[in-house]
C-alpha cells in the first residue's frame, strides 16, 4: 500500500534537474504516460523565464530570498508507521484526534513531507462511489478519472514557471471524486505537513464534484517553524460540474521558514456553485493565485479570504473572477490584518468576457493595519467586454480607531483585549458567512492568537 | 483627606481645579466638583461649555491633556490610570454619542467587560458574600436578558453589533444596559435623556433609579428639567466656559428652565452689582 521505492540515490542532492524528475517518477512508480507528462513539464519549466518584477503579477514580489538550488527537490516519501495524531500535533494542529476522526469527517488524508500517513474514507460515502485518497494512489487506481482532470482544465502545466515545476515534481496531495447526484455533508479533510526543512513539497489537490453532487473539502497546510528554508508548491484544481455545489476551505499555516506558492483555479459548469474560503496565517512568504472560471451559464462563485500577517511575513494574493458565460454571479471578499513589519499585496481582477451578459460581479478587499511599520497594498481591476453587466469593487486600507479602543476600555476591557475584539470584529462578517461551526471556532482562536503575538 | 484612606470624611469623588486641553486649546478652566456616596448631581450648561469634555476627562480619554488639578476617586488620584483601570475600579461613562463598532457583538463584548470588572473586584464581591467566578456564556446570556427586559430592549440586541444601526434612543438604552451590567460606583451620564421619546425616558430613568442607591454617586449631564422630574438630583451645577459658575439645589434647574442661561446670568450680574 505505501510506496517504498528507493530515492536515496539522490535524496541529498539539491537543486531541480531532469534527473530529479526521473527519480521522483521512479519513486512514485509512475505509469509511462505520467512519466512523459512530468518530463514535458520539466522542459516547459526550463524554457520559461523566472518571473521578473516587470511582470505585473510579480511587480511587488521579491523572490531574491528564495534559494531554489539549495533545496532538495523531494522530501521523505515513507509515511508508514508514523502516528497521524503525533504528526499533526508536531505541526501545531490542536485537537488532532478529533480532526481526523471519521463521523465528523467523511474522509481524511494526512501527508507529511511527501509521504502518506493516513487515508480514510467513510464506508457509506465509499458505497456511493465517492473516492477520497492521496493523489498518487488515486492515479494508480483510477488513472482514467485522474488523467481526465489532472492539470488539463483548471491549471495546466503551461500556466507559468512554478506551475510547470509543480507538474514535473508533484508528489503529495489528494483526490476527491463525488459522483453524480451524491451529497456528502461532512467534510473531506486533507492535511499537508512538513517535518524536514530544506526540501520542496509539492502538494496537489484535485476535487471533482459531478453533476448535481454536493461536497465540502478542507485543505490544511501546517508545519512548525523550522531552521532552514522550505519550499511549498501547491496547485488546487476544483471541478464543479453542472448543478453541483462545492464548499472549499483552505488554511495555510506553514512555519515561518516556508516559501509558499499556491495556484488555484475552479471551473464552474452551468448552474454550479462554489463557496470558497482561504485563510493565510503562516509561512515567511506566500504568493497565492486564486481564480474561478464561471464557464457555464448561471453559476455562483463566492470567494472569501482572510489573511493576517505579522513579524516579517509577506503575503501576496491575486484573485481572478473570470466571467466566461452569461448570468454568472461572483462575490469576492478578502480581508487582511497586518502587524509588525508585515506586508501584503492584494490584487484582484474581475474579467467579463464578450457575451457574458447579466454578469453580477462584486469584489471587495479591506485591510486593517495594526502597526506603523506594516503595509498593505490593494489593487482592484476591472476588464469588461460585455455591456449588460453589474460590476462593483472596492478597496480600503485603514487603522484601528483610537475612539473604538477608548470606548471599549471605558467598559473595563484592557487595551490589548479591546484590540483583539476589534480585529475579530473586522473579520466577523466573513466568519459569519461560513456557516460551519468548527471553521468559525478555529478562526476565532487563530485571530486571537495572532493579535496576542 | 490626602491620606488615600476611604474613611467617612473622604469624599467618594472629588475634582479640584481641573484644567484640560485638547489640541492645545484649553476647554476646562478650573473645575471643582465633589460627589459623595449616594448623591445625585446634575450638571447643566450651554452648548460648548465643556460638559462632555469633563465626562471624557473623567473617563480618561487620551485626546485630552490635563494641565492642572486633580481627580480623586475613593481618595486615590486617578489621572495616571488607563480608562480600563478606571472602569474596573467602578467609574462609568454613558456617552453622549456612543461609538459604533462593527463586527463586535453586544453579548461577546459585554461578557468580556463584565468578566474584567468583576475579576478586578473579586475581593469586594467576596466580602459581600458573592462570587466573582466568570459567568458562563449561558449564565451571562440570562443575566443580560433580564437586564434588557427591565429596559424594554428586544433580545435581538444581544447578538447585534455594538451600536451598529441602533437608533439614537436605542443607543442610549444600550448605554444604560451596560451600566446595569457593570454596576459602577460612580457614573457620569452624558445627555442620556436626549433623543429619547417620553416612554423611553421613563423606562431609562427607572433603570437609572434602580442603579442609584446609598453607595453610588451620579453625575447627570442634561439640558432639560424633564429628566430631573424622573431622577431627582440632590445638587444642580451650571457650567459656563469650562468652569462651574453656580451650584444649588433642585430649584436651580427650575429657575434655569424658566429664565434660561441669559436670565440666570443677568440675575447673577445684578446680585454681584448690588
Ligand atoms: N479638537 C478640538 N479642538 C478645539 N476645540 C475643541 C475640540 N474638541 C472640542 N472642542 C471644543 O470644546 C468645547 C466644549 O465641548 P463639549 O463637547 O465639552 O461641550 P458640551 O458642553 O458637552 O456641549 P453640548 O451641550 O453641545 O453637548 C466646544 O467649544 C468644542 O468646540
Ligand atoms: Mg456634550
Amino acid at each position: 500500500m505505501s510506496i517504498t521505492a528507493d530515492i536515496s540515490e539522490t535524496a541529498t542532492a539539491t537543486g531541480f534537474s531532469r534527473e530529479g524528475v526521473e527519480a521522483v517518477s521512479r519513486a512514485r512508480l509512475d505509469t509511462g504516460a505520467a512519466r512523459d507528462a512530468r518530463l514535458r513539464a520539466w522542459e516547459l519549466y526550463e524554457s520559461l523565464p523566472m518571473p521578473q518584477r516587470t511582470d505585473e503579477e510579480w511587480r511587488r514580489t521579491d523572490l531574491r530570498g528564495l534559494k531554489l538550488d539549495r533545496l532538495r527537490p523531494y522530501a521523505a516519501l515513507d509515511g508508514s508507521g508514523v502516528s497521524p495524531v503525533r504528526a499533526l500535533e508536531a505541526a501545531g494542529v490542536e485537537d488532532a484526534a478529533a480532526q481526523i476522526a471519521l463521523g465528523p469527517n467523511a474522509g481524511v488524508v494526512v501527508q507529511r513531507d511527501a509521504g502518506t500517513i493516513l487515508a480514510t474514507l467513510d464506508p457509506d460515502a465509499a458505497a456511493q462511489g465517492v473516492i477520497f485518497t492521496d493523489l498518487a494512489t488515486a492515479y494508480r487506481e483510477h488513472p482514467e478519472l485522474v488523467e481526465r482532470w489532472f492539470m488539463t482544465q483548471a491549471v495546466p502545466a503551461s500556466f507559468g514557471k512554478f506551475e510547470a515545476l509543480h507538474a514535473a515534481f508533484w508528489q503529495g496531495g489528494s483526490f476527491l471524486y463525488v459522483p453524480k447526484g451524491v451529497t456528502i455533508e461532512a467534510p473531506f479533510r486533507a492535511f499537508s505537513l512538513i517535518s524536514e526543512p530544506g526540501a520542496a513539497i509539492f502538494s496537489h489537490t484535485l476535487a471533482v464534484v459531478e453533476e448535481g453532487a454536493q461536497a465540502f473539502m478542507a485543505d490544511a497546510f501546517r508545519s512548525p517553524s523550522l531552521e532552514g528554508q522550505s519550499f511549498a508548491s501547491a496547485v488546487v484544481e476544483l471541478i464543479v460540474e453542472p448543478d453541483a455545489k462545492l464548499r472549499y476551505v483552505q488554511v495555510q499555516d506553514w512555519g515561518r521558514n516556508v516559501w509558499n506558492f499556491m495556484t488555484e483555479r475552479a471551473t464552474l459548469a452551468q448552474d454550479a456553485t462554489l463557496n470558497s474560503l482561504h485563510v493565510a496565517l503562516g509561512s515567511k512568504f506566500s504568493k497565492a493565485s486564486i481564480g474561478s472560471h464561471l464557464r457555464g451559464k448561471n453559476t455562483l462563485a463566492e470567494m472569501l479570504g482572510i489573511y493576517f500577517a505579522d513579524g516579517d511575513q509577506f503575503f501576496d494574493h491575486h484573485t481572478w473572477q473570470l466571467h466566461e458565460s452569461p448570468y454568472g454571479t461572483s462575490d469576492l471578499e478578502f480581508k487582511g490584518a497586518l502587524k509588525g513589519n508585515a506586508r501584503s499585496v492584494y490584487s484582484g481582477l474581475i474579467k467579463v468576457f464578450e457575451g457574458a451578459q447579466k454578469t453580477d460581479a462584486y469584489q471587495q478587499n479591506r485591510n486593517l493595519v495594526l502597526s506603523r511599520t506594516a503595509r498593505a497594498d490593494s489593487i482592484p481591476n476591472l476588464e469588461i467586454a460585455a455591456n449588460d453587466v453589474r460590476c462593483t469593487h472596492g478597496a480600503t486600507v485603514s487603522q484601528v480607531e483610537e475612539e473604538h479602543l477608548f470606548y471599549l476600555q471605558t467598559r473595563g476591557v484592557p487595551r490589548s483585549e479591546a484590540q483583539n475584539l476589534i480585529v475579530e470584529g473586522f473579520f466577523r462578517p466573513i466568519i459569519d458567512r461560513v456557516p460551519v461551526e468548527e471553521v468559525q471556532e478555529f478562526l476565532r482562536t487563530a485571530i486571537a492568537r495572532k493579535v496576542g503575538i | 483627606m490626602s491620606d488615600g484612606n476611604s474613611n467617612g470624611t473622604t469624599p467618594m469623588f472629588e475634582i479640584e481645579n481641573l484644567h484640560a486641553e485638547i489640541d492645545g486649546k484649553e476647554i476646562l478652566k478650573g473645575v471643582d466638583l465633589t460627589v459623595n456616596q449616594g448623591e445625585i448631581h446634575a450638571l447643566m450648561g450651554p452648548n460648548g461649555s465643556g460638559k462632555s469634555t469633563l465626562a471624557y476627562v473623567v473617563a480618561g480619554d487620551p485626546r485630552y491633556e490635563v494641565t492642572e488639578g486633580s481627580i480623586r476617586f475613593q481618595g486615590e488620584d486617578i489621572l495616571e490610570w488607563s480608562p480600563d483601570e478606571r472602569a474596573r475600579k467602578g467609574l462609568f461613562l454613558a456617552f453622549q454619542y456612543p461609538t459604533v463598532i462593527p463586527g463586535v457583538s453586544m453579548a461577546n463584548f459585554l461578557r468580556l467587560a463584565v468578566t474584567n470588572v468583576r475579576t478586578a473586584r473579586a475581593e469586594e464581591i467576596a466580602a459581600e458574600g458573592g462570587s466573582a467566578q466568570p459567568f458562563t456564556p449561558r449564565e451571562f446570556r440570562r443575566l443580560m436578558r433580564e437586564k434588557m427586559a427591565l429596559l424594554k430592549m428586544d433580545d435581538a440586541f444581544a447578538t447585534r453589533y455594538l451600536n451598529e444601526g441602533f437608533s439614537g434612543g436605542e443607543k442610549k438604552r444600550a448605554e444604560i444596559l451596560q451600566m446595569a451590567l457593570l454596576e459602577p460606583k460612580m457614573a457620569v451620564l452624558d445627555e442620556t435623556d436626549s433623543g429619547l421619546d417620553i416612554d423611553a425616558l421613563k423606562v431609562v430613568s427607572e433603570g437609572v433609579n434602580n442603579l442609584s442607591g446609598p453607595k453610588v454617586g451620579m453625575l447627570l449631564i442634561t439640558h432639560y428639567q424633564r429628566l430631573l422630574n424622573f431622577i431627582k438630583p440632590d445638587f444642580v451645577h451650571i457650567m459656563h466656559d469650562g468652569r462651574i459658575v453656580e451650584s444649588g439645589g433642585p430649584e436651580l434647574a427650575h429657575e434655569l428652565e424658566a429664565k434660561g442661561y441669559e436670565g440666570l446670568r443677568a440675575r447673577t450680574a445684578e446680585a454681584a452689582a448690588s
